[in-house]
């Protein structure tokens, strides 16, 4: 499975999806002009590499420090998709970073880690 | 379940290709339930997020203007500083060229208002007349490069002499001449015109009427009517009804003649001005 990676713009965060070391990482702002059409690739990767990966450990990592409600809509579609592979017995670690200062980034992390109470999900403060 | 997935068991059931039991009717009414609930909390979290980015951007927004503010602010105190130094270097090299021969500070001063008043009356708009004002201190700086033995001498000056003074209208011209300030190229103009005739008998270029730049025309009688009632080396201040018997005489010979009647029909400002930037040697009466 190939490495997926997408660089960071003014609005849409760096992306990378790493198979080798396991790691999923988000860094940045998420304002895409279409956000479906823009993440659509990476659910797409990220359902292969449930799929594909054995069940070793994966991090997940989101930084977001900005992002706009159809981000918000689009975070709950991915995180479903790690629900998902975590009720078929994978072990993933979720960690949302924030900035101490950004307390917006804080209380979405909350409302994720809410909603997912399945998922070993930590906000962690910058 | 995820989404895809109850949606799809969903419209089988709706459709008739799968029936269910009383008990699984339940079950399934019960996931159906717990999801509804768990989009509607998400749809709820979904607009808490677009209403976060709202006050974010409010935030940003609002020290954005005030940081703006603060700037614009910063930028009229920097101008108005430049503005304020280009004046006062302008009036310090005008006094430098009075004091090398004996006029004082004031005279340069009651010189600019002369003009500032001329301007106004004669049409100029405020935004140029300030600028004459500001740059009229500057007629005489060419005498900087005149001998002090040649500005300074109490007797008739010699043929010879007189045409070394008379070079100082020159001299100030090509002092300001290339700058591209409007206070500068004023300074230049008022320099290089203030001893030219109505008539065209000044000098150095001889020019006549409305040839003379209206600058020009201004800082002439702003300057006579200072300097003769004024105390200098070669002469005593005169009295002020000799002084107008000149102007009257002189209105369309030295002076252009519209001005010398804004200077009658404003008189009164004129001795105004005389009277607070008064010299202290100056026992001139009126």
């Amino acid at each position: 499975m190939d490495t997926l990676h997408i660089e960071a713009t003014k609005f849409t965060p760096d992306i990378l999806l790493d198979p080798e070391e396991r790691l999923i990482r988000l860094v940045g702002k998420s304002y895409p002009e279409n956000t479906f059409d823009f993440y659509a690739p990476v659910l797409e990767w990220l359902q292969n590499y449930f799929e594909i990966e054995s069940s070793e450990d994966t991090t997940i990592e989101l930084e977001i420090l900005y992002f706009n409600s159809s981000s918000s809509k689009l975070f709950f579609d991915l995180f479903d998709i790690v629900e998902d592979a975590h009720n078929r017995g994978h072990k993933i670690e979720v960690k949302w970073i924030y900035d101490v200062e950004n307390e917006s980034a804080e209380e979405a992390g909350e409302d994720y880690k809410d909603d997912f109470e399945m998922l070993n999900f930590h906000l962690v403060e910058k | 379940m995820r989404e895809v997935d109850l949606l799809g068991a969903l419209e089988e059931f709706v459709t008739g290709k799968t029936e269910l039991s009383k008990d699984g009717l339940q079950d399934f009414a019960e996931v159906l339930l717990k999801e509804f609930k768990r989009k509607n909390r998400r749809l709820e979290r979904i607009l808490k997020q677009s209403d976060r980015q709202q006050i974010e951007l409010d935030r940003y927004k609002t020290e954005l203007e005030e940081r703006v503010d603060e700037a614009v602010k910063e930028i009229k105190v920097l101008n108005n500083e430049i503005v304020e130094t280009q004046k006062e270097i302008l009036f310090t090299m005008g006094a430098i060229g009075e004091t090398r021969s004996k006029e004082t500070g004031n005279h340069v001063k009651r010189v600019a208002y002369y003009s500032y008043i001329l301007a106004k009356k004669w049409g100029l708009s405020e935004e140029s007349a300030k600028i004459l004002r500001d740059a009229s201190p500057m007629h005489d700086i060419g005498k900087v490069a005149i001998p002090d033995t040649i500005l300074n001498k109490p007797g008739p000056l010699t043929a010879n002499e007189f045409k070394i003074i008379q070079e100082h209208a020159e001299i100030g011209y090509d002092l300001l001449k290339h700058s591209k300030r409007p206070l500068l190229q004023t300074a230049s103009i008022v320099a290089h015109e203030h001893h030219e005739k109505w008539d065209g008998s000044g000098y150095p270029r001889g020019l006549k009427g409305e040839e003379i730049h209206i600058y020009g025309r201004i800082t002439a009688i702003a300057d006579v009517f200072d300097a003769l009632g004024s105390d200098r080396v070669y002469k005593q201040a005169w009295k002020l009804d000799r002084i107008l018997t000149l102007f009257r005489e002189d209105s369309g010979k030295h002076f252009d003649p519209e001005l010398v009647d804004i200077f009658f029909d404003n008189l009164d400002e004129f001795l105004k001005i005389r009277s607070n930037f008064r010299d202290e040697t100056n026992d001139s009466s009126y």
